[in-house]
């Protein structure tokens, strides 16, 4: 955090949980989830596309469901369980199914709408939601993909979801 | 597991890996767990956040501005106004045109279009810089603006000879002819909307600068900066390692940017820059709206006769955009006649720029629509129609195609989406209260050619890195030059690391118009051959190297080791042999250009964009080629469009790496499909805004929008193309899509939308 930030009387004292790590945070009451994540802890794969709830790209996980970080602000999360794209591989480096499938079926291009992609294909998974091509694609609706990688994003996550599920 | 089954592991992975294998992205893992820091991401010490102030009038002046509110708002560093900014100097254009104007200012006084940066405020947070933005109060003498082509005011523009195109006696082969169709065409303004915002990071130390920004053109943009500052092109260092999308959009360094440099020179601090999701939409220019008369007159058998055509694009009152209309009209058809022309008209806009396919797309609508309903009136079936007016070779240029594979593209995709069971009647096969609709569309790109280097380096550790200052965004840059190098080198792909996006490293022109792979992959194979040749040399030739004594002419280099070709004597690793000779490493930089090329030279061919190689260069003609055939349901009663089924068949000559090929054709196929039925920019008639600059009101596809798409590649090797055979991928498929859709949908409905994007209200 940069120590010459001039500190607002409003300012909070956070105490966010991130990937199982407990993080010390003092932000302004209207500093979103998503920039408390890319500024302030330099979590940088939850990506900021729009800023307004309409791209998908800043999707994480809080208590295990799919949430817009960048409609979310950060005192919201106190006391609740937040999973990013860098959380959720294992400690050892073995990808989640769903990032291996995502590798094997190609299924992004630019990457940047990607970790967005992947938070919300494991809940939609999670949620029972991919049990076909056409449940998967109406519920990855909500992420955008410029490169239109939809296709093999659909491959993947039908993928990951029948890996999953044996 | 037995000696024999490990040999076949290792060739089929040595076949996975070499040029032409369908390898996943070396650079995957990084974008799937986070790991890729993309540039504006860096972390760097003492960062400030700016923002940029938009115009809310598109024409007019600037009369005041107000920054008391916003000067004294908690953590506000500096308010900037075209009265307090730096003034910078002008720099030279994409073509290296030396600026009409000595001085710039980002900011602007006068202003031509809405959103147009009139003012910036640096906090030292983000959050202080938008709300102290918001505190900036700008006064304004408004003009009537030419909100766009429509305008009473916009008039018939300006006429651009050089796109002129004419043989024969294309009015009078019209006029007689007996079977004519004639029709207009329009395209919306379309946005690239990549979903990385454009933005930067810029810091000075001293005289030098460095710029961590999403960049299709490191040496292009790196130039600009240089020019702005007056500093030398070598002060100033250019960061780009992952491109969140493009599309032609961020080959240019702006006006935002210039605030941004700017203003850490004025602050001595790095700063950072993110346009938010509106300003992307009027901070520089998406796809020129386009309106377009084609005429064709045809025999009774349905050979051309005449093609007449004439295009307009919109450009910008303080900026000139031609996007070129007849490029495909020119030469997707054979005929005896033929008359192309082409203005641009002057609107209240941001310069208009390029959106994957620039000219092709917007062309191949208005031709291929054209066609389609040619062969509606003669009755003849739309794809027969394109067999019988099959060009053989360029009919413009009247050179030998390179290569052609478009009839084959034909047939695979006929063959494969099931073309033979169409019904030709329109409104003949209905399914419920669903429409079904069959169309076909052809698409075509240049190979747009020039030069590139690269260094290899052939590491102590036996591995090997690969340098350019070129870029992926997403094309798989990475991955192909990854294969290149480990070809040619005999290495696993495991130990090469390729490293891109910095303009420090080798050279690179603009990757924009599917040029990147081709010239890359030429110049790697060069730089892998010579520092091949050098490691070989040697093996052979060191009197440390333990193969001195075979005597041999030659060794092989295979799977990282280097051993005698028949097998005698003795076989190393490549570290081993780096550790015999005492050489920590072997560095070969190879390059494409002519020889006895000139540092000016040099600079301009990797600088600007002049010194682009014509793709009819010599006496053959280079293009890419594809054939769409399109499903579409359209609800009877709401005349809501649906595209069922794609399958395209496409010609990008050989296939450097066939997995992520065949991606980005798809790509291209969804932002078509984009185009045909969902993406227009909607202008405000009374202030010249755009209203629905965000990613919920213009409508992007999503994965609920796309089906199954089949894609089949038809292309052969084109030697003339490239040096390892391959031609345009990127570009090419989304050109045709949109007049395939459209005519699905006249299948379909019987009714002919010519003016994009078809939406519910245009069928009932």
């Amino acid at each position: 955090m940069n120590d010459q930030v001039t500190i607002s009387p409003t300012t909070l004292s956070l105490h966010l949980t991130i990937n199982g790590r407990d993080h010390a945070l003092d932000v302004e009451p209207r500093v979103t989830l998503l920039d408390a994540l890319r500024e302030r802890l330099h979590l940088t794969g939850t990506k900021k596309g729009c800023d307004q709830g309409q791209c998908g790209a800043c999707t994480v996980h809080v208590d295990g469901e799919r949430v817009l970080a960048c409609l979310t602000l950060a005192a919201q999360v106190e006391g609740r369980s937040v999973t990013t794209i860098e959380g959720l591989a294992d400690q050892d480096g073995t990808l989640h199914a769903v990032q291996a499938a995502f590798l094997e079926q190609d299924a992004f291009q630019c990457g940047y709408c990607t970790p967005g992609q992947i938070m919300s294909a494991v809940a939609c998974i999670r949620e029972g939601h991919a049990g076909s091509d056409e449940e998967i694609r109406e519920y990855m609706a909500g992420n955008l993909c410029r490169c239109g990688a939809y296709p093999n994003i659909v491959a993947a996550v039908r993928q990951a979801a029948q890996e999953l599920r044996s | 597991m037995t000696v024999h089954d490990m040999k076949h592991a290792a060739s089929d992975s040595a076949r996975l890996e070499a040029v032409g294998g369908r390898l996943s992205r070396v650079d995957g893992p990084a974008k799937i767990t986070g790991a890729a820091h993309y540039a504006f991401e860096q972390q760097l010490e003492g960062l400030a956040h700016a923002v940029v102030v938009g115009a809310t009038i598109a024409a007019g002046k600037v009369t005041a501005i107000d920054t008391r509110a916003a000067e004294t708002a908690p953590g506000v560093l500096a308010v900037l106004t075209p009265d307090t900014i730096m003034q910078l100097k002008g720099a030279s254009d994409w073509f290296g045109n030396p600026s009409l104007q000595p001085t710039y200012c980002p900011l602007a006084r006068e202003v031509t279009y809405s959103g147009q940066h009139v003012a910036a405020v640096v906090a030292e947070t983000f959050e202080q810089a938008v709300a102290a933005a918001a505190l900036v109060k700008v006064g304004y003498d408004e003009i009537p603006a030419i909100v766009d082509l429509s305008d009473g005011k916009a008039g018939d523009g300006i006429p651009i000879e050089a796109m002129t195109k004419e043989w024969g006696d294309a009015q009078a082969a019209f006029a007689a002819a007996p079977v004519r169709v004639c029709a207009a065409y329009n395209t919306p303004r379309e946005f690239q909307a990549a979903m990385e915002p454009h933005g930067l990071i810029a810091r000075w130390e001293g005289d030098e600068l460095t710029i961590w920004e999403p960049s299709q053109w490191l040496d292009g943009m790196a130039r600009t900066y240089a020019e702005w500052f007056g500093v030398p092109f070598e002060n100033v260092r250019l960061v780009s390692p992952y491109i969140g999308g493009g599309f032609g959009s961020k080959a240019l360094a702006l006006a935002h940017s210039a605030v941004a440099a700017t203003a850490a020179k004025m602050l001595k601090r790095p700063v950072k820059l993110v346009l938010n999701r509106p300003q992307n939409f009027t901070s520089y220019g998406g796809r020129a709206a386009t309106r377009q008369t084609v005429a064709i007159g045809a025999d009774r058998d349905g050979l051309i006769q005449s093609i007449v055509h004439r295009g307009i694009n919109e450009t910008a009152v303080d900026g000139m955009w031609v996007e070129p209309l007849g490029s495909v009209t020119s030469i997707m058809y054979a005929t005896p006649n033929f008359s192309s022309k082409q203005n641009v008209v002057r609107v209240n806009t941001v310069v208009p720029g390029a959106k994957r396919a620039p000219g092709e797309n917007p062309s191949a609508f208005g031709i291929e629509s054209a066609i389609d309903e040619l062969a509606h009136e003669l009755g003849i079936d739309p794809l027969e129609m394109r067999l019988i007016n099959y060009a053989e070779q360029d009919p413009h240029a009247k050179k030998a195609w390179s290569t052609r594979q478009l009839r084959e593209a034909f047939a695979a995709g006929a063959e494969a989406f099931g073309w033979a069971k169409r019904s030709p009647k329109p409104r003949s096969m209905p399914d419920g209260h669903q429409l079904i609709g069959w169309g076909v569309a052809a698409g075509t790109y240049p190979v747009r050619r020039a030069h590139g280097e690269a260094v290899v380096k052939i590491l102590a550790d036996g591995s090997v890195v690969v340098e350019s200052s070129s870029i992926d965004m997403g094309q798989g840059t990475y991955t192909i030059l990854a294969q290149t190098a480990a070809e040619t080198l005999g290495v696993p792909v495991s130990q090469v690391s390729v490293k891109l996006g910095d303009s420090h490293f080798a050279r690179a022109g603009v990757t924009g118009g599917s040029r990147l792979a081709g010239i890359m992959t030429g110049a790697v194979y060069k730089a892998a051959g010579q520092a091949l040749d050098e490691l070989v040399g040697l093996a052979l030739s060191d009197p440390r190297s333990p193969f001195q004594k075979l005597q041999a002419n030659t060794l092989q280099v295979r799977d990282g080791r280097i051993a005698s070709p028949r097998g005698e004597g003795p076989e190393l690793s490549i570290a081993e042999f780096m550790a015999a000779i005492g050489r920590n490493r072997i560095e070969a930089k190879g390059d494409t250009l002519p020889p006895n090329t000139t540092p000016q030279e040099r600079y301009a061919n990797y600088t600007t964009i002049a010194k682009s190689i014509p793709h009819t260069e010599g006496e053959w003609s280079r293009h890419s080629w594809c054939a769409h055939f399109v499903e579409v349901r359209v609800d009877e009663d709401f005349g809501t469009v649906r595209v069922s089924r794609v399958v395209s068949a496409l010609d990008s000559g050989r296939l450097y790496n066939p997995k992520l090929a065949e991606s980005q054709w798809k790509g291209g196929i969804i932002m078509g499909i984009g185009q045909a039925l969902l993406e227009e920019g909607i202008v405000d008639r009374r202030h010249g805004r755009i209203v629905n600059g965000n990613l919920a009101d213009y409508m992007l596809p999503t994965n609920a929008d796309i089906p199954d798409i089949q894609t089949i590649s038809v292309g052969i090797p084109d030697a003339h193309s490239s040096a390892l055979g391959g031609k345009g991928v990127g570009e090419l498929a989304i050109v045709g899509i949109a007049p395939a859709i459209a005519n699905a949908v006249f299948h379909a409905t019987g009714k002919r939308v010519r003016d994009l994007p078809i939406t519910l209200e245009k069928l009932i």
